[in-house]
């Protein structure tokens, strides 16, 4: 048996949302042991003073990546037949800047603030209200906006084909970035927690 | 300066580790270089469960409903293609199948005239590992019966459009051929015309 499990039809539509309820919780079990059910530990990302965030996420996407590369590469995963969306450049970009500013302003990114709200965080609660007035506002605006949203479309694209680059590569390129990353959000931080010492 | 592991912190380690595959990660290929073993059980269970269809009532929703999650491939020529194809359709020859505009992780619904070419199409692609390519259950035939002319259920087998074999001692074709009587509804109630290019 090799995944992915579903394309493969190892299960049914309904057991694949009990699946996805598992894979959900133990998703919103881990960001809130790494502290993220918190909105002053996360926005204290934008003040470069806890770089938690970067690093959970970068561990995140180091470990599944070298997961995937290396289950394939054994033969336990057929690569090719997993989903990935399209990408479409321009709105991702802006659609990114909105939930950045919207991450800074908020305290909580949507998957943090259910955490939190878990958690009984009543800020929480009033940014998963405006979650859903924006949800309603995209849906209610889609007439105007839908020619934008789907402009750029550039197709399900990954990185080694972007660039040109081998697969394993770009792997060993992400790997080294992240660490580099790590390392220089350790100085960062260290920095900045001198000056608050100092002041 | 100690280079001993067992001083190093755990993050320190695991930095290690993280570097050690991604390094040994240069030389691999997680698409396997193009290798895919055929099962010929697995293949038989499918077209035995009849997995491996979609019947033309389901298509013509699929169309109606406007849905975009699959590839519709019409494997006839271009001359028959143009005169008359299944809403949605991209023209696609048999010799042309693999290709580069399918990709394996979608979903891939297959017809031509009757049922004997995108059969065999549909045994090529599962060989080239494209697990999601299915047979549209009586080809185009079942189609115009079904669909466009909501013919009356008995009214023609698929049999009469077939064309007569010339060499009458070539016997083998017709084992792939669906059973195109058993799947319909004798009522067809909701049936939906749809309009051609």
């Amino acid at each position: 048996m090799s995944a992915p499990f579903f394309k493969f039809g190892a299960f049914g539509d309904e057991a694949s949302l009990v699946v996805a309820f598992a894979i959900g919780i133990g998703f919103g079990f881990f960001l809130e042991r790494a502290g993220f059910g918190s909105a002053r530990k996360l926005t204290d990302q934008f003040y470069l003073k806890d770089l938690a965030v970067l690093k959970v996420m970068f561990t995140a996407i180091v470990t599944a990546m070298l997961g995937i590369f290396y289950l394939s590469w054994m033969g336990f995963m057929d690569l090719s037949l997993v989903y990935f969306g399209s990408t479409y450049l321009v709105p991702q970009i802006v659609g990114g800047l909105i939930l950045g500013v919207g991450f800074v302003v908020g305290g909580y990114c949507p998957g943090t603030s259910v955490v939190a709200l878990a958690t009984g965080k009543l800020d929480a609660l009033v940014f998963l209200a405006g979650v859903t007035v924006g949800i309603f506002g995209f849906g209610e605006a889609w007439p105007a906006i839908a020619g934008f949203v789907n402009s750029t479309d550039l197709g399900p694209l990954t990185l080694p084909q972007a660039f040109g680059l081998r697969y394993g590569l770009v792997v060993f390129l992400v790997v080294v970035a992240a660490l580099g990353a790590f390392k220089g959000a350790e100085a960062v931080e260290r920095r900045m927690a001198r000056r608050e010492g100092a002041v | 300066m100690n280079i001993s592991l067992a001083s190093w912190s755990l993050p320190s380690k695991l930095a290690l580790v993280a570097l050690g595959l991604g390094a040994l990660a240069l030389f691999g290929d997680p698409y396997g270089g193009g290798a895919v073993t055929i099962q010929p059980r697995e293949l038989a269970a499918m077209v035995q469960k009849e997995v491996d269809h979609v019947s033309v009532q389901e298509l013509s929703d699929w169309v109606l409903q406007g849905r975009t999650d699959y590839r519709l491939i019409d494997l006839r020529d271009a001359t028959a293609y143009a005169a008359y194809h299944i809403p949605t359709a991209e023209n696609l020859l048999i010799t042309e199948l693999p290709g580069d505009s399918l990709a394996r992780n979608e979903k891939i619904v297959l017809y031509s005239e009757g049922g004997i070419h995108s059969a065999q199409a549909w045994f090529l692609l599962q060989a080239e590992g494209y697990k999601g390519a299915t047979i549209l259950r009586g080809g185009l035939d079942e189609w115009n019966d079904r669909i466009l002319h909501r013919a009356p259920a008995a009214s023609t087998p698929t049999a009469g459009t077939l064309p007569p074999t010339p060499g009458a001692t070539v016997a083998a074709p017709p084992a792939v051929k669906p059973p195109p009587p058993a799947a319909a509804p004798a009522a067809a109630p909701k049936k939906k015309k749809k309009e051609g290019c």
